[in-house]
C-alpha cells in the first residue's frame, strides 16, 4: 500500500471541501437535531469545546429564525468543511425581510421578540453574511477558524 | 429538548424559587413562559430566584421570554436573579448585555 508522504498531503488544496446537506422540517423540535449534527461534526474537526459550544448556539439560531419565519417549508443547512475552517448556511424559502429593516437591538432596553438571535450569532461567529428577500427568503451563512481561540 | 423547572413559593422570605433543568429553546421556552404566567398572574407576585445550575443552554427565545417575565414583574417593583449559571450560559447573557438587566450572582 502506497501512503501519502507529507509533502504531498500538505499539497492538497486548502479550498476542497467536504459538504453535509441537510433538509429539516420547520418544526421547533428539528432544532436539536442540528445543533448535536454540528457538534458531531465540529468535534471531528478538532475544534475545542468552547468553540463548538459557540457554533452551536449561533447554528440554532439560525435554524430557529428559519421556522419562526419560514413559512412551514422545510429549510436546508449546508456545513462545508475546509480544512481550516467550517462554513455553515442555513437558507429558508420564507418571507425575507428587507435588510435594511434589519435594526441592531437596543441591549439596554430590549424587546421580548427577535433582533437578539443575529446578535448572538455574529458575536459567536468570525464572519457573518445574511441575505434576505421579500418572498424569497432568507440566507445566513457563517464561518468559524479552526484553532483562533486555541 | 426539554426542560424541567421546580418552582415553589417561599412563604416568609415572600419570593419564589425556580430551579431550571435542561434546555430551554423555540421548543421548549412555551413551558418555561407558561410557569412564568403562572407566576405573575397569581396572588404573589414577588421576586423570582432562579438556580440556574442545571441550565445546560438558552436561546434568544428563551432570553425573551426571561425579558417579557422582567417587564410584568419591574411593573410591581419586584425582579428575576439568576444565580450559578455555567460559563457558556453567562457567556450568552453577557453578549447580549442581559447581564445587566438580570441580577446574576454567583
Amino acid at each position: 500500500m502506497q501512503s501519502i508522504n507529507s509533502e504531498e498531503y500538505n499539497n492538497i488544496d486548502i479550498n476542497t471541501c467536504d459538504s453535509i446537506c441537510m433538509a429539516i422540517p420547520s418544526k421547533p423540535e428539528y432544532v436539536g437535531v442540528v445543533r448535536l449534527t454540528v457538534s458531531a461534526i465540529a468535534n471531528r474537526m478538532g475544534f475545542n469545546i468552547e468553540e463548538i459550544e459557540d457554533i452551536k448556539v449561533a447554528v440554532a439560531e439560525a435554524c430557529t429564525n428559519a421556522i419562526k419565519h419560514g413559512l412551514n417549508q422545510d429549510f436546508r443547512v449546508n456545513f462545508d468543511i475546509f480544512e481550516d475552517k467550517m462554513a455553515i448556511r442555513i437558507k429558508d424559502e420564507g418571507k425575507g425581510y428587507k435588510m435594511d429593516e434589519l435594526n441592531e437591538p437596543d441591549l439596554l432596553n430590549p424587546r421580548e421578540e427577535g433582533g437578539l438571535g443575529i446578535f448572538i450569532i455574529k458575536s459567536l461567529m468570525d464572519e457573518v453574511h445574511l441575505t434576505s428577500n421579500v418572498g424569497l427568503g432568507t440566507e445566513i451563512k457563517m464561518i468559524k477558524f479552526l484553532g483562533e481561540g486555541n | 429538548m426539554s426542560v424541567f423547572i421546580d418552582s415553589s413559593f417561599d412563604e416568609t422570605k415572600k419570593k419564589w424559587n425556580l430551579k431550571l433543568k435542561g434546555e430551554i429553546d423555540i421548543y421548549s421556552s412555551n413551558v418555561f413562559k407558561e410557569q412564568l404566567q403562572k407566576i405573575y398572574s397569581s396572588e404573589n407576585v414577588e421576586d423570582i430566584y432562579i438556580d440556574a445550575s442545571e441550565l445546560e443552554y438558552i436561546d434568544s427565545t428563551g432570553l425573551g421570554v426571561l425579558i417579557g417575565g422582567l417587564k410584568r414583574l419591574k411593573q410591581k417593583d419586584k425582579d428575576i436573579y439568576i444565580y450559578n449559571t455555567k460559563p457558556h450560559v453567562k457567556k450568552i447573557f453577557n453578549i447580549t448585555g442581559l447581564d445587566k438587566i438580570f441580577k446574576l450572582e454567583g
